[in-house]
């Protein structure tokens, strides 16, 4: 995990300084680490990091259109972590409410065997 | 166009009087014997697909596909005649895996037990110490091939060393009506894989009725598959083509998106299946939301036994079942979505895989439950409702595929007499 040094390259891109807090537990690995903390963090904390990232949302998904996958910054790259993780959480706030399943069948039983890198070029549409 | 005059204009069962109106027997879920005999009649003699073109695009490309029902897995792999061509992955040696790895690039195949190796034209090239061996004849003991084809860029391959059909026979009419769609423009790829315990054809049946969307699915999509005008949630249309089924989804175009949802949808590389948007860019094939309904998100198409595409005009996915008993199934969900032309597109991408992912575990304790209640005898008879006709249509065509193979089977039996 990065660590924030005064006086050295700043976590998130300029103009995102309000997320940095968030970067230490929020930026993570992959789509699987996204879901695994989704499923251990408890709803509270999962509406808070929802509230704030919502705010800046959109202003971030602005900078990274301008900007490509496999290109980005380790500054850059965090901002979209962040918001890769806007994404699992989405539903656990806007559908349920809370991180768990009303009808709970264990989200665990799934296994992600293939996932899409979070930074990697896709190449363009044939 | 009035939506309600449009979807209850007349029933499915008047379409499909073969298919009857009665009470649905649940032994073909629950049965053992049932289910033995589908291995035979259906899983060792129709197309089942293995992947997709793009998977081996090169001379010496290779992957491989586990098949769970069977515990083996195959090799699909691309010659130097530029040929594919599948194989089991069963050294002829004495049956090792001659490959491990599950894609790459090679010349060739070297079991790791003692060293035999194969072409990628399965051709047995090399036997250590072979002067030890007594008669070997190399040309006789190359890999098993299985019967491949292609369709639309998907890879299937058939057990059935003569399959009764090509798979352009097996595809059919349903397969012939999605001619055209980008199935190849979804390079963005991701796979679910989960064993419920439920019988195969069940887990099918979950994607292809409506009726439950407004109960069971209240905290995600009721609003964006159902809504005022449709409250039910009722099918825009059903067509039967030969064993295969489509189901047309409603798309509520009044639903007002999530915040998160929201900022998905505008920073996707194309429109989410439930988004109710349709690009204009993208010919619709014939098939796919054939009666050209304006209140359409997504057509669900079943391609028997064991193939579900699920397809809006911005991604699709699949579903594939691999039965380890008749209560229990290997589920694997394909997602293709188009490649992010720029980063902040990763984030939609992100959502659609998150809101399939989480749509489709709300499905999986009723699965469980029936199961348990149709094993246990507690429910012998299956009541359904005409938008649940995919149901009944599947219960018909896997009986008659099973006793049709048996009477031929017979018949073969005394004409060999
Ligand atoms: S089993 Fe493959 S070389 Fe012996
Ligand atoms: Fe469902």
């Amino acid at each position: 995990m990065p660590k924030s040094v005064r006086g050295t390259a700043p976590l998130l891109p300029k103009g995102f300084k309000t997320l940095e807090p968030l970067v230490a537990d929020w930026v993570l690995p992959d789509s699987r680490a996204r879901l695994e903390k989704r499923l251990t963090t408890p709803p509270a904390v999962i509406r808070a990091f929802y509230d704030a990232m919502l705010d800046k949302a959109p202003k971030a998904l602005s900078y990274l259109a301008e900007r490509q996958l496999g290109e980005l910054n380790e500054a850059e790259e965090r901002l979209l972590k962040l918001l890769l993780s806007l994404a699992e959480m989405g539903p656990a706030v806007e559908w349920y409410g809370t991180g768990e399943y009303p009808d709970g069948f264990d989200a665990r039983r799934f296994k992600l065997i293939e996932q899409m890198p979070d930074n990697a070029a896709q190449g363009a549409r044939p | 166009m009035n939506a309600k005059e449009k979807i209850s204009s007349s029933t499915f069962a008047a379409q499909y009087p073969e298919l009857g109106t009665g009470p649905v027997g649940t032994d073909v879920y629950c049965d053992p014997a049932f289910y033995e005999r589908e291995l035979a009649a259906i899983f060792r003699r129709t197309w089942l697909c293995v992947g997709r073109v793009e998977q081996a695009p090169k001379s010496g490309d290779f992957f491989q596909k586990a098949l769970p029902t069977f515990g083996y897995s195959v090799i699909v792999a691309r010659a130097k005649d530029q040929k594919l061509r599948a194989f089991y992955n069963v050294c002829q040696h004495r049956g090792n895996h001659v490959e491990l790895r599950q894609s790459g690039h090679c010349v060739g195949f070297t079991c790791p037990f003692h060293g035999w190796t194969y072409g990628l034209d399965g051709k047995l090239v090399g036997v250590p110490d072979a002067s030890g061996f007594f008669d070997l004849d190399k040309s006789k003991l190359g890999l098993r091939q299985l019967a491949l084809d292609v369709w639309e860029g998907f890879v299937f391959i058939n057990m059935d060393p003569s399959p009764s059909q090509t798979l352009e026979e097996a595809m059919g009419e349903q397969g012939r009506d999605l001619v055209g769609y980008p199935f190849d423009s979804g390079t963005a790829v991701f796979e679910y894989e989960g064993t419920i315990n439920c019988n195969w054809k069940s887990m099918i049946d979950s994607f292809c009725e409506t009726y439950h969307v407004p109960v069971l699915h209240r905290h995600s999509v009721k609003d964006t598959l159902a809504g005022p005008d449709n409250p039910y949630g009722r099918l825009i249309d059903c067509r039967i083509k030969g064993p295969h089924r489509t189901q047309s989804v409603w798309g509520n175009m009044a639903y007002t998106p999530n915040p998160v949802q929201g900022l998905a949808w505008q920073n996707a590389p194309g429109p989410a299946v439930t988004s109710g948007v349709v690009d204009a860019a993208v010919k619709l094939p014939k098939g796919l939301n054939e009666t050209r309904a304006k209140h359409w998100s997504l057509d669900v198409t079943v391609f028997f036994p064991n193939w579900i595409i699920v397809m809006g005009s911005g991604m699709y996915f699949t579903h594939q079942m691999w039965p380890l008993a008749a209560n229990k199934v290997v589920w694997q969900m394909r997602g293709f979505l188009r490649p992010a032309t720029n980063a902040a597109q990763r984030f939609g991408q992100e959502n659609s895989m998150v809101e399939l992912r989480d749509a489709v575990l709300e499905d999986c304790n009723t699965l469980e439950r029936i199961q348990t209640a149709q094993d246990e005898g507690l429910i012998t008879e299956m009541i359904y409702h005409d938008h649940e006709i995919a149901l009944r249509h599947q219960y018909h065509v896997v009986k008659q595929w099973v006793e049709g193979f048996e009477k031929n089977q017979k018949k073969k039996g005394k004409g060999a007499r």
